[in-house]
């Protein structure tokens, strides 16, 4: 054995012990008090970077996507905000909550829900929480009502809670008449209520919630049922579980690891290597990712329990052949530098690879993901470079005698383990049955190839939680009872007018001809010659103005001085004539149109017709209320009037209620924007892309009467864009990591064919994989769509180890058949080792309360077990197969290449 | 004679003299900002801003005719009912709208509403005044009053410009607010400014007067805002042409004339 051919930093470590243990103490140390110390004091250490949770499904998508950016704009547009919402039945009740006992408590728990703000820590002059003039409850909503002959009524909904039964009942009808609480406020059946509780912030939800749910504790066995939902409040409290995840999850998967190796070394002080490893490697990469401004997400949350089995497996390698060599040298040192040398390459192109997996998340457009890939490539890193340093440093700790009855002690022994046993008979099997392994993998790829093409493209961030979860449990209930509490909108905003002055003002003269004969009919005192004065005037100021607006300008100042020396009798005239240019000013507020409100009425009604739909608001339900109201309460006045005007004057009526402002959730004060407020009752992705889809084809069949461009917004739309970019991006990623980790094996192996030998079985394991997914319905959602491109870099280690020893051990033994049985024996026990480890290693994920961390960890548990299952039978059967083509050169070559 | 020393004796120290009782503070106050005059009349721009500065116009017209020909305070001889009739020139769209008010003391008001593109008089019920006016942060009871013997009156200040009285409602389910203070100038007893409190005891909605002018020797609040600290809008009303005095006919205030609007008079 030649020392010189070692690493020079493996040499280094195997010198100085101490010096490498030192060195990774402190950086590790360092790195952990630099992310500590401004997450505990913010304050002392402001230029650092503290910890920052980041629990929201919109930061999929970066800050300048063009529809988040749309998402946010609309939302400062209609003065929407992000809502969480409660829920109350009552079960027990027939009525439901329509009793004054129930009401009573609604009303309670309303007035509680108004004082749940309090000062913002940041800026202690405002306040945060729940904005009381947007909440919706019977008890702060207006009941626009007919109230006897001639009479409208504009009452608060319940200005307090009813005394008798009778009372309870007429809060329910009068609230089931008005469209825009109806399916929202009061259910459809007339048995729920469910309050919507608008926020400063999202981010707040899980505190409302809490405070929510301390008042509502004290109403336990009174029979109401009292829901809490809201997409926020699923975000948030994701996020508080997530933590749950990483305080369960991470110990446990350090305690799988430690048991596991306990059983394959059964040496106390030499596995404690491997875990003081996996702790520096999880420990300074998540420091790393706080000390870099990074947040804890989702996917970064799962940084952790990735890095401490994939850390811990070259440590495996190197143990696992030291357990073998050891007692052949007895001398530690001997054997760690003959380990380290033969382990080299191969453990460096495993980390190439496997950081080259998790690199490639960096083509997804998605942040969270690529932070996620980041970061576990240089954990991954880390876990090397420690490991072929610290790994050797380590072993020189332990006293030669303490070594003594390590490892085998005889090459009898290597066959007694049952692990041992096994691999060698299926070695020797794989040899005799080489094409029927491959006519299996065949068949499996096969039907994978069915089972892939029944995938489901799917998410919903509800479904993120457990079905027995409380959030679902809401969720389910008041979708049931409700129009939906998935809310998405529609945008609609009219085309820019083209004409050009010349243009306008001669349709303007138009309309003033027609207004002349119009006023004629009336009786207005000279109004012909003040409308002729005003025709001519249009056409004379047209050709010096730039634009409509100073053509308007100009004919009100034309107007004004008129105004100021008219005589008596051409005065009304002259105000008509002013009435008129205000008139025109308006023909741009394009949702005071009936045509186009009617259209939108359309739209909700064909909306409505749509499963997944629930029920739709807009303004032109607030105009048909009101004008239903104003007409005795008739239910064939429950349309949209015929003129603007009475439009106008249909909604100045609405204004004159407790909250003239609700009018613009639904339209902008000028009229040139409105919004449709579309209530899901699933937040599926593809419920959410199908009414997309349904919306844009009405658009293209029924053209609207007006240029309307539309365009959604709203939380369960951002989720599918981000779905649909993670889709996307993932198949790039794929492919990239498919390409890089290729490119890698023929450089490794300065062999094309060998190359593509090695990305042989975890090809078939992604595809096998991603078969069972289509087949058992399972749909492919983030994580499933994350962990697909990081497999590969993951499952292609195998094929590196066993390939490469493959090598060495045929060009030792002359032929495949005599490196069969050694190939079988230690390179086989290794990859099987850790094939358990990480297999093994990722189920703690399943102890995680969140269902997207139980996915990732039954899913990458299942490539990696497959992964390594597939290696160890597909490779050996085509290398006894295709020997020759792929021996031929190599076959008189002693080393590994 | 002898009665007019009597009437001195019993004014003099009681208003001007020393300082004014609260109730005498607080109906001085109700007949500058409602009653001065027997008439008036003024021209009303009305602009509304939200939170996000969006900017809404109103223009009309307020008439108002008094039933009590006195503006004397002393045994409340300026009290009485009062109609209002306001009338929409623009937005354009609702250009000939009009409300008509009578108010008074001993009931709830009646109010009509006449939407010409309807060609609809509706009353409309009266039960809650304290809803919004046409969209703005000034409610009906801005505009028209409220009855004093609503509330509970308490005078806690009194600053060198200043009488500050505290009203409490007598009726706390009926209203949204728990009290609302009221800073009483003290040579014009015209409230400068009226700061309304929630339930919860946070300041939510200012009323000020932002212009006075003094005209026929009325002084005469020109400019007036209410802001909503709680939705963040604001509204300014603006008042021009204001008159008092003019010979109102009370035939105007009646439903007749809400279709056929006295044009001459809403100049």
């Amino acid at each position: 054995m030649n020392e010189h051919k070692s690493n020079p930093l493996v040499r280094y470590s195997v010198d100085h012990p101490k010096s490498v243990t030192w060195a990774m103490s402190l950086s590790t140390l360092l790195l952990i008090l630099l992310a500590l110390l401004p997450s505990l004091w913010p304050a002392t250490f402001n230029i650092l970077n503290p910890l920052q949770v980041d629990t929201d499904p919109e930061n999929m998508l970066s800050a300048d996507e063009p529809v988040r950016v749309f998402h946010n704009a609309s939302k400062q547009t209609f003065s929407l905000r992000d809502m969480v919402v409660v829920g109350i039945v009552n079960p027990e009740n027939p009525e439901g909550v329509f009793n004054p006992a129930s009401l009573q408590r609604i009303h309670e728990l309303t007035e509680f829900a108004k004082g749940i703000t309090w000062p913002d820590p940041e800026n202690p002059e405002r306040q945060i929480g729940v904005v009381e003039v947007d909440i919706l409850a019977p008890s702060v909503v207006d009941s626009i009502e007919q109230g006897g002959m001639g009479v409208v009524n504009f009452n608060w909904l319940m200005p307090k809670p009813p005394t008798t039964q009778e009372e309870a009942l007429a809060i329910r009808e009068k609230a089931l008449r008005i469209p825009l609480l109806n399916g929202t406020m009061v259910s459809e059946d007339g048995l729920a209520i469910a309050l919507y509780l608008p926020l400063t912030d999202k981010h707040l939800s899980y505190q409302v919630r809490e405070a929510l749910l301390g008042k509502i504790a004290e109403w336990e066995g009174s029979g109401d049922e009292f829901h809490i939902t809201g997409l926020p409040v699923a975000e948030d409290t994701f996020g508080v579980e997530m933590f749950y995840q990483m305080a369960i999850s991470a110990p446990l998967a350090m305690l799988v690891i430690f048991l596991l190796l306990w059983w394959f070394f059964k040496k106390l002080s030499l596995i404690s290597a491997p875990m003081i490893l996996a702790m520096v490697c999880s420990l300074a990469t998540m420091a790393l990712l706080i000390i870099s401004g990074n947040t804890i997400h989702i996917m970064s949350s799962m940084i952790p329990i990735f890095i401490m089995p994939i850390a811990v497996l070259d440590a495996i390698h190197i143990l696992s052949d030291f357990f073998d060599e050891y007692q052949k040298r007895k001398n530690r040192r001997e054997t760690i530098l003959y380990v380290m040398q033969h382990l080299y390459t191969p453990m460096l192109f495993t980390t190439l690879t496997t950081m080259a997996g998790f690199a490639s998340l960096l083509m997804t457009p998605i942040p969270p993901v690529q932070t996620f890939g980041l970061f576990i490539a240089i954990g991954v890193f880390l876990a090397w470079f420690w490991t072929i340093t610290f790994i050797p440093a380590f072993i020189m700790f332990i006293p030669e005698e303490k070594l003594a009855n390590f490892g085998h002690q005889t090459e009898d022994a290597q066959d007694t383990g049952l692990m041992s046993r096994l691999l060698n008979a299926s070695g020797q099997s794989i040899y005799r049955h080489a094409r029927w392994v491959l006519i299996g993998t065949g068949a499996a790829m096969a039907v994978g190839l069915y089972g892939i093409t029944q995938i489901n493209i799917n998410d919903n961030p509800i479904k993120w939680f457990h079905s027995d979860h409380p959030i679902r449990i809401a969720d389910k209930v008041l979708n049931e009872h409700f129009g939906g509490t998935y809310l998405a909108y529609l945008e609609l905003e009219p085309g820019e007018s083209t004409d050009t002055v010349t243009e306008y003002s001669q349709a303007m003269q138009q309309r003033i001809k027609a207004a002349t004969d119009q006023l004629a009919a009336t009786g207005i005192l000279n109004s012909n010659v003040v409308f002729e004065q005003l025709y001519n005037q249009t056409a004379l100021l047209a050709s010096t103005v730039q634009n409509k607006a100073a053509l308007l300008h100009a004919l009100d100042n034309y107007i004004n001085s008129q105004m100021e020396s008219t005589t008596d009798d051409m005065f009304e005239a002259w105000d008509e004539a002013q009435l008129f240019i205000a008139h025109e000013r308006q023909r741009d507020e394009t949702f005071k149109q009936p045509e186009v409100l009617q259209y939108i009425s359309d739209l909700q009604t064909y909306l409505a017709s749509l499963d997944v739909v629930g029920k739709s608001s807009s303004v032109a339900d607030v105009v048909k209320t009101v004008y239903r109201a104003l007409l005795m309460g008739k239910q064939e006045a429950f349309r949209i009037p015929d003129s603007s005007n009475a439009v106008a004057q249909t909604l100045i009526t609405y204004q004159n209620s407790h909250r003239p402002h609700d009018l613009w959730h639904f339209v902008t004060p000028d009229y040139r924007k409105a919004t449709l407020m579309v209530q899901l009752t699933s937040g599926d992705n593809q419920d959410m892309a199908e009414v997309e889809a349904q919306v844009k084809r009405y658009f293209q069949d029924h053209p609207p009467p007006f240029e309307l461009s539309h365009r959604w917004f709203g939380l369960t739309y951002i989720n599918v864009i981000w779905q649909e970019e993670m889709v996307a991006g993932m198949a790039v990623a794929l492919a990239g990591s498919f390409v890089v980790v290729l490119i890698m094996m023929t450089v490794l192996f300065r062999s094309l064919l060998w190359g593509l030998l090695a990305i042989i079985p975890l090809t078939v394991t992604v595809w096998v994989i991603y078969g069972i997914v289509g087949l058992v319905g399972k749909d492919y959602d983030m994580p499933i769509a994350v962990l697909s491109a990081l497999s590969l870099g993951l499952s292609v280690d195998y094929a590196i180890h066993f390939l490469s020893r493959a090598r060495q051990l045929q060009g030792q033994h002359g032929s495949w058949q005599a490196a069969l049985p050694h190939l079988f024996a230690e390179p086989a026990r290794a990859i099987t080792r850790n094939a358990i480890v990480v297999g093994v290693g990722f189920l703690p994920l399943l102890a995680a309360p969140l269902v997207p961390y139980q996915t990732v960890g039954i899913f990458i548990a299942a490539i990696l077990l497959l992964a390594g299952i597939a290696s160890l039978l597909i490779l050996p059967a085509i290398i006894t197969l295709f020997e020759p083509w792929l021996f031929h050169k190599n076959s008189r070559r002693p080393n590994h290449a | 004679m002898r009665n007019l020393i009597t009437l001195l004796l019993f004014i003099l120290p009681a208003s001007l003299v020393a300082a004014p009782t609260v109730d005498e503070i607080v109906h001085r106050s109700n007949m500058t900002t409602y009653y001065q005059g027997e008439d008036g009349r003024a021209q009303v721009k009305m602009i509304i801003t939200d939170s996000q500065g969006r900017e809404r116009q109103r223009q009309l017209t307020i008439l108002r005719i008094d039933a009590a020909k006195s503006d004397a305070i002393e045994g409340d001889a300026y009290l009485g009912g009062q109609k209002f009739y306001i009338y929409f020139h623009r937005p354009a769209d609702v250009n000939k709208m009009a409300f008509l008010v009578w108010k008074h003391l001993d009931q709830d008001d009646d109010r009509w509403l006449y939407l010409p593109a309807l060609d609809l008089v509706k009353r409309i019920a009266a039960s809650d005044k304290r809803t919004s006016f046409v969209g703005s942060d000034f409610f009906y009871e801005d505009v028209s009053g409220r009855r004093l013997d609503e509330d509970r009156h308490e005078l806690i200040e009194t600053t060198k410009s200043y009488y500050v009285i505290k009203n409490s409602p007598k009726d706390a389910d009926a209203v949204e607010f728990s009290y609302y203070k009221a800073f009483i100038h003290k040579q014009t007893f015209i409230p400068v400014q009226v700061e309304y409190f929630d339930k919860a005891g946070n300041k939510y909605r200012i009323a000020k007067a932002l212009g006075v002018k003094n005209i026929q020797g009325y002084p005469t609040v020109t400019k007036a805002s209410v802001e909503n600290l709680k939705t963040g809008s604001k509204t300014v009303m603006e008042y021009s042409k204001v008159e008092y005095d003019i010979g109102l006919d009370d035939a105007l205030f009646t439903e007749r004339y809400l279709r056929k609007a006295p044009r001459r008079q809403l100049r």
